[in-house]
């Protein structure tokens, strides 16, 4: 038998009263007990995706940067980061993190920090960590409309595996939303420069204040670049469609933003009007806050339908700045030569729910009320400028059809970002960006979907965790930071990054925590070659290591299912 | 050196000469002053040995069962109710062939409460594996003492040194105290062959399927049946070295007797007197004084009782139910035996009741009258 | 054989009194036995401890139910125990007293009386409330029955009592000096 030749073992011959010991002792090993032939059930390794990283649309292994920034190998991390996302300065900044949100340890005490620690990988790999070069250049070229985020991600990669890359940006800088559309405070230029540096050093060429339709033609491209990614995003303003809304004193959202981003300042008096629920709106009223005005924010929901980040209306409100629920605009008042004295507002209440499963709001009648103002604000939404297509791409309600990996109907034609999907995350860009660039790479057999079912929260054993509190993320105090334009948040330290990683569950990924080498009875546990191992020879199924593996990285299947050896 | 001491004390000495390395026990009366010595005796340095306390008998007898294990030469001392706590590790220390030495004072069980002496709480164990040797003099517990870590050394088997309360454990009569030199002579330190060794671990006291387990109760037995040579040898030794010898059994006065008066403990000094007396009166009597009993001195008890016309056995102890134990024992190894004397079994003197020549008298003529056994027990001294 | 037995108090030394006898007797050549009454010591309580000593081994092993002597360590006793139950005739009666208690009857043997209690107080033997009279009792009883001699007493006393071994041997000399047959 194999495996008694391996242990060296031989089955004693106990024929005589002089073979027998004086009392029950073993005169062999019990390896002679091939106890694994017991076994109905056995149990395997297998790593699950957990909701951090399911939820997240570039899929970063957060559990595994995790556990690295916990063993203080920053230098992994970093680079474990940038496999999924290369910018985690910026989504360290302004992602709305649906991997907090998704996290399993929020129904234990508070989720984990997860967008601050990566925040500060980020920023400790952008100072520590050069610039990755390309790889052996290809004769493949690309054209990317649009220096956005989505444009960005899918330049990275591409540029990183030898594309030839060119990005058509209309204005004058790069960035798109992250640089006209994001405010400083939120995003730092200084931070948004040096990423792009990344995508300098790949020998990504860049033509600035290039419109396409109007500078140089979609099918001029088509015809120069082997490939071509539309990622022009949602630029357009939605009008409010109420009377005097050309008015001089009414900004749309974006554009004042995008003049702020400019370093300009655009004159907008004391008493702000901000209408609209989203992200821009916020960022429009803390933008005037910061100006000096005081702004207000009128909204025709309420508080829970506000799509805005929750955290970001939270900061809005510490600011002190007022929202007005259940109220839409009915029309500018003017005066009678023109100048803006405020708007009529009309009181709104909530009716049955839409298409978006929010509860519509109904005009509440002859509740007509006016309210004065120096300025307003329309943030209402932003559309995507089809201009620029030309007429074979097929095209949505939102903007150019595309599918999940940014195939449009036309080979070799992407769309990636806000402009096949209508106003969306920073995050989600990247995500498709990266998408787009592995499909184009010929890897598109590691594009992550979406499972249904990560690991659930009652599939962790929680005996083997401690509450404890989530490091709150540092910002600078409101007195202070409503005055400037200076980063809100200021990150986390080493040692605060460390105290949060230590706080993942690793749910459903196994982070060598020994629990299931220490638990087993039958030491059927190996770890001889640095990975876990279960010696099946031994093993009794019994379960032990599942049952107790904290996060749920073990898996029971039956015997008579498992590949046999 | 001559020494008036207590039985308890003639035990402390016994340990200390023996040189006992692990000592475990627990207090209970009427043994506690066994270990209480022992443990001056530690505190002072004249014993180099561990002192282990322990929250139970059955932890005493754990920690034994551990120590001897290692190869340790290991003591501990204990009555009654500790005795029954014990047990489980009584057991234990049999069948792991471990060479325990315990001293037992024999007590009676509640309840109702008692301390006095009988034997029913070390005959509660007879059927164990353990060796068990009753003393009638402070001197014999001493040499006793000394001897059990020999025998059980030897064989392998744990050794139980009997005494009664009160009548030995806390009477004082000189004692001679061998010298330590010739105690070592006579019992040198021995080496454990199958101890516990860290550097080739083994499996104690595993699960132990019925492929084996009756080959190893098979070897107990054997180990018994050396044990009764061995014990012989033994005493014959220790004859060599301090000139005193106390046979497996004592046939006092047994030639041409036509009673003869089966006794264990201190019942056979009171008994001894009587015999004496009545001899000197003519009357032909005699005496087994049962120091072993197990294993079973068949041969000994055998060639002795068979010549006599009548047995009387005196039992200080009842197996409830049938009749008094050192009967039934005498009764089954004279089975068969053709021509075997009838057995009256007399039981006496339980929960310490007092026994006195008088009694001893009563027993004797009554043998001597007495037609044909009764079936039943022959109740000395009930007042019902 | 002789058989000797102690009347006392739990806590006045009986038990000690009758091994340091035993151990004087035995360094005579005799074979000597001694034991406590059986049971369970409480301070105060009226004990008994026995002796026996004899030319030859002693081989009975019961109590002492006819004693030759007896020694009484208090004489409340007297009233509360029947000591002379057994008592062989002309045999030793010693009282720790300062006289013969009223209505004490001991036709037919022997009779002394020692004070060893103010002995004890005077040596500090014990507390002042419960003095121990044990060494005091056994200087009285060697003189009067003469069965030892004080140098061995002495040397049992040495053997058996851990404390005040000079105040001790003090108390049995002056006891053996101070005895009184009546």
């Amino acid at each position: 038998m194999k495996w008694l030749e391996k242990y060296k073992v031989q089955v004693p011959i106990l024929e005589k009263e002089s073979d027998y010991p004086n009392w029950a002792i073993s005169m062999t090993t019990t390896l002679l007990n091939h106890t694994g032939t017991w076994r109905i059930f056995r149990p395997i390794y297998l790593n699950k995706i957990p909701p951090c990283n399911n939820e997240c649309p570039t899929n970063e292994k957060i559990q595994s940067y995790m556990d690295l920034v916990k063993q203080d190998k920053l230098l992994e991390a970093y680079k474990l980061i940038l496999e999924d996302n290369p910018f985690p300065s910026i989504t360290g900044r302004v992602c709305y993190h649906p991997c907090e949100t998704e996290c399993n340890r929020k129904d234990y005490d508070e989720s984990i920090g997860i967008h601050c620690v990566e925040r500060f990988i980020g920023d400790w790999g952008l100072k520590k960590v050069p610039f990755a070069k390309p790889a052996t250049k290809r004769k493949v070229s690309i054209a990317i409309i649009g220096s956005g985020p989505a444009g960005m991600a899918s330049a990275y990669y591409l540029a990183l595996n030898g594309f030839n890359v060119t990005i058509f940006e209309k204005k004058a800088k790069l960035g798109g939303m992250l640089r006209y559309g994001i405010p400083a405070y939120r995003l730092p230029k200084k931070v948004l420069d040096n990423e792009f540096k990344k995508l300098i050093t790949l020998g990504v060429k860049f033509r600035t204040s290039s419109l396409v339709g109007k500078d140089i033609t979609l099918d001029n491209l088509r015809k120069n670049f082997d490939f071509v990614i539309i990622g022009h995003g949602a630029h357009k303003n939605r009008p409010m469609v109420i009377p005097n809304e050309e008015a001089s004193g009414v900004f749309s959202g974006l554009d004042f933003l995008s003049q702020i981003n400019s370093g300009k300042r655009p004159k907008i008096g004391k008493k702000v009007a901000i209408i609209g629920g989203g992200n821009t709106a916020i960022d429009a009223a803390r933008s005037c806050l910061r100006l000096g005005s005081i702004p207000t924010i009128l909204y025709r929901r309420t508080r829970a339908e506000m799509p805005a980040v929750s955290d970001e209306i939270d900061a809005a409100e510490a600011e002190g700045i007022k929202i007005e629920f259940l109220v839409a605009p009915v029309k500018i008042t003017v005066t009678k030569k023109g100048k803006l004295t405020g708007i009529e507002l009309i009181k709104m209440k909530l009716g049955r729910p839409d298409a978006s499963g929010r509860r519509r709001p109904v005009p509440v009648e002859k509740s007509n009320f006016t309210l004065k103002f120096d300025s307003i604000i329309s943030a209402i939404g932003e559309q995507v400028d089809l201009s620029i297509l030309s007429a074979d791409i097929t095209k949505t309600e939102w903007g150019v059809k595309a599918d999940f990996i940014g195939r449009t109907n036309i080979q070799n034609i992407f769309a990636i970002g806000d402009c096949v999907t209508g106003p969306k995350t920073v995050v989600e860009a990247f995500g498709a960006g990266k998408r787009t660039a592995l499909q184009i790479m010929g890897n598109a057999d590691k594009i992550q979907h979406k499972v249904e079912r990560p690991v659930q929260y009652s599939e962790l054993n929680l005996d083997y965790f401690e509450h404890t509190q989530k490091v709150p993320p540092p910002q600078m105090p409101v007195a202070v930071r409503k005055k400037n334009f200076k980063e809100v948040h200021t990150g986390y330290s080493n040692v605060n990054a460390k105290n949060e990683s230590e706080r993942c569950f690793s749910c459903g990924v196994c982070n060598k925590c020994d629990n299931c080498f220490v638990v087993c009875p039958d030491l059927s546990v190996l770890k001889d070659t640095g990975e876990y191992e279960f010696d099946y020879d031994y093993c009794k199924g019994c379960g032990v290591c599942a049952h107790e593996c904290p996060r749920y990285a073990i898996t029971m299947i039956e015997e008579s299912k498992a590949e046999v050896e | 050196m001559k020494k008036v001491i207590t039985g308890n004390h003639a035990v402390s000495y016994g340990a200390l000469l023996a040189r006992s390395q692990v000592i475990a026990a627990y207090p209970i009366t009427p043994q506690t002053q066994i270990v209480e010595l022992l443990s001056e005796f530690c505190a002072s340095g004249k014993l180099n040995a561990k002192f282990i306390k322990v929250e139970s008998e059955h932890s005493a007898m754990t920690a034994c069962i551990a120590a001897s294990a290692t190869g340790a030469r290991t003591f501990t001392a204990t009555s009654s109710h500790g005795l029954a706590l014990m047990h489980e590790m009584l057991h234990w220390a049999a069948a792991a062939r471990l060479p325990v030495v315990l001293a037992n004072v024999n007590r009676a069980m509640g309840p109702g409460w008692s301390v006095w002496t009988d034997q029913n709480d070390s005959l509660s164990q007879r059927d164990l594996g353990w060796i068990q040797l009753y003393c009638e003099s402070n001197q014999e517990v001493l040499d006793t003492t000394i001897q059990a870590f020999k025998i059980a050394e030897k064989v392998l088997l744990p050794v139980m040194v009997v005494l009664d309360a009160f009548v030995l454990s806390h009477t004082s009569e000189p004692v001679d105290i061998p010298e330590q030199t010739l105690v070592d002579k006579f019992l040198p330190p021995y080496d454990l062959k199958t101890k516990l060794d860290l550097s080739a671990a083994k499996s104690y006291g595993a699960l132990t399927n019925p492929d084996h387990y009756f080959e190893i109760r098979y070897k107990i037995q054997k180990a018994h049946d050396e044990a009764l040579h061995v014990i012989k040898d033994v005493d014959n030794d220790f004859y060599e070295h301090f000139g005193r010898k106390y046979g497996v059994v004592e046939a006092y006065r047994c030639e041409d007797a036509k009673v003869i008066v089966v006794t264990s403990g201190t019942i056979s000094g009171t008994t001894r007197g009587v015999i004496d007396e009545m001899r000197e009166q003519g009357r032909k009597v005699g005496m087994l004084k049962q120091k072993l009993l197990r294993p079973t001195p068949v041969d000994e008890l055998r060639s002795i009782l068979y010549k006599a016309q009548k047995i009387a056995v005196i039992d200080r102890n009842l197996s409830f139910g049938h009749s008094g134990i050192f009967a039934q024992e005498i009764k089954s190894t004279l089975y068969g035996l053709a021509g075997a004397p009838p057995i009256y079994d007399y039981v006496i003197g339980l929960g310490g009741r007092d026994v006195t020549p008088d009694d001893i008298r009563e027993i004797i003529d009554n043998t001597f009258k007495a037609e044909s056994p009764r079936d039943t027990i022959i109740w000395r001294g009930v007042r019902l | 054989m002789t058989e000797i037995r102690f009347h006392g108090r739990g806590g006045q030394g009986a038990v000690i009194a009758s091994e340091i006898l035993a151990s004087a007797l035995f360094a005579e050549g005799k074979a000597v036995q001694t034991f406590p009454e059986f049971g369970v010591e409480r301070r105060g309580a009226p004990v008994q401890a026995f002796l026996r000593y004899d030319e030859k081994p002693i081989l009975l092993r019961c109590k002492v139910y006819k004693p030759d002597h007896i020694i009484v360590l208090d004489p409340v006793l007297t009233k509360t125990v029947n000591i002379t139950q057994g008592l062989k005739p002309g045999g030793w009666i010693l009282l720790n007293s300062t006289q013969v208690p009223k209505n004490f009857r001991f036709e037919g043997f022997r009779m002394a009386i020692v004070d060893a209690t103010s002995i004890a107080i005077k040596y500090r033997l014990g507390a002042k409330t419960a003095p121990i009279v044990n060494t005091a009792i056994l200087g009285a009883f060697v003189k009067i029955t003469n069965l030892t001699s004080l140098d061995h007493i002495i040397d049992g006393i040495k053997e058996y009592v851990p404390v005040k071994l000079e105040e001790n041997i003090h108390a049995t000399k002056e006891a053996y000096e101070m005895v009184r047959k009546i």
